[in-house]
């Protein structure tokens, strides 16, 4: 395994979390304009966490219908395969849901009351080329394959710049091109560890835990749209896959039954380990797992 | 260390841990607050349609004041049914400053349509999976759940000020 040659790291904090862009050579000011540009057009479009974004007035009432944004339809779409591969665990109108265990626009971190599921999507949102609508008012939340999405966008105007080799890591997504990153599976209980390696090649690896976004009494961001509730059975996933938002959205349905049958379907590897310590992998995973 | 006689272990088995995976779930989350408790006994999160369910708690004498849950052993079994048979399993988890330090899961899986849904789908299962320590592997990176920043890492921050006022 070669080391890498970049040498150059922007690191900046957008959607919530770090960000870190490695090069080989400083990136120019008008790419980093460039990806701070597109890193507010997303923002501005998908966050349930600030009131004057699009999904913000759809999940108000304030509108029914918005003008298409940029990446709805891949993304939606991609939630299709999501449902349908998960049987309805993974929903893009899964941000009341959250927000009623706590994980609201402030976020309060207080949960509301029991668990509600998520709206029957296909039966409240609609989109076409020009407009995306809701016939009553739900927040949409694109985390199961958004920032995926997000480093994709990004990967498309760094690596032209940069010539060479590259690596934007978004945190737990990240996508790699030229030299190969090794990669360390972090244990989701002991942040000093890792359970594994992978390696990273002309693609991405997305990770998915429990451990982080959680706040007390068994909550945390990975809901059953079904029920609701947090998940129980998967502590942490990781998926590798030729985009960003495929990597994000396999990690996503990996905590659910039908994970596995997805990656056989999109031809993806996979790692995951189970709330009891347990860690399953795909059939010709070619990275380690420490067992 | 995590051991388990379990054999073979198919992949449906993680639905049955529900109920014992509760106190995993909560196993070093930020934002817990319920320092100082008795060891929280794993019948409270089991699943109700399990039965026979008996969990123990055995504090080993914890020196972690600072810890959510209290260090120790715990115990639970519970039985599940899948369409072929009725399974058993019993897991054991110890707890040392809020860390998972050795799951044992025994159990004796009946149903083939575990296993071939395993050979199918999902390439390998390690029973033990501890980790190596992140400086020991080479690594350029480290892929886990996101670092949070901004608003979330700040209202953590409150709760646990909260808890500990």
């Amino acid at each position: 395994m070669s080391t890498a040659t970049t040498s150059s790291v922007w690191r900046f904090d957008a959607i919530g979390t770090s960000w870190a862009i490695e090069t080989a050579a400083p990136l120019p000011a008008e790419v980093r304009d460039e990806v701070a540009g597109i890193v507010a057009r997303f923002d501005r479009d998908w966050s349930r966490f600030r009131a004057d974004s699009r999904v913000a007035a759809l999940a108000s009432g304030e509108a029914a219908s918005i003008p298409l944004p940029e990446d709805a339809d891949a993304m939606l779409s991609l939630y299709g395969e999501l449902d349908a591969a998960t049987g309805g665990a993974v929903n893009p109108l899964i941000g009341d849901a959250l927000a009623r265990l706590g994980y609201d626009a402030r976020p309060s971190l207080v949960a509301a009351g029991a668990p509600v599921p998520a709206p029957r999507w296909r039966d409240v949102l609609q989109w076409d080329a020009s407009t995306l609508r809701l016939s009553a008012p739900a927040t949409i939340d694109v985390g199961a394959l958004g920032k995926g999405r997000l480093v994709d966008l990004v990967l498309a105007v760094v690596e032209p710049a940069a010539g060479g080799d590259v690596v934007v890591d978004a945190s737990g997504d990240l996508a790699v091109r030229g030299v190969p990153a090794r990669v360390g599976l972090e244990h989701p209980y002991d942040a000093r560890r890792a359970i594994g390696v992978a390696t990273v090649r002309d693609g991405a690896l997305c990770a998915s835990a429990i451990n982080r976004r959680a706040w007390g009494d068994g909550l945390h961001h990975v809901l059953d749209a079904r029920t609701g509730a947090p998940v129980r059975a998967w502590a942490a996933t990781w998926a590798l896959a030729p985009t960003a938002m495929r990597a994000d959205a396999l990690a996503t349905a990996l905590f659910f039954d039908g994970g596995p049958e997805l990656a056989a379907d999109w031809g993806a590897h996979w790692v995951r380990m189970a709330t009891d310590g347990r860690v399953q992998w795909s059939p010709g995973f070619d990275g380690e797992v420490f067992s | 260390m995590i051991r388990t006689t379990a054999v073979p272990r198919p992949a449906r088995i993680g639905a049955a841990l529900v109920g014992v995976a509760g106190i995993v779930t909560l196993a070093g989350c930020a934002g817990g607050t319920t320092t100082d408790s008795a060891p929280a006994p794993a019948a409270t999160t089991a699943p109700s349609s399990s039965t026979g369910t008996g969990a123990t708690g055995t504090d080993s004498g914890s020196s972690s004041g600072g810890g959510a849950y209290a260090d120790g052993t715990y115990s639970a079994s519970g039985q599940y049914a899948t369409p072929e048979s009725v399974e058993t399993i019993e897991v054991t988890l110890t707890l040392a400053d809020d860390v998972i330090t050795d799951v044992e899961v025994t159990g004796d899986p009946q149903a083939r349509e575990s296993q071939e849904y395993q050979s199918r789908f999902i390439g390998g299962i390690a029973d033990e999976v501890v980790g190596k320590s992140i400086d020991d592997i080479s690594v350029t990176r480290v892929a886990g759940s996101s670092l949070t920043s901004g608003g979330f890492t700040q209202a953590v921050d409150a709760i646990k000020a909260d808890a500990a006022a």
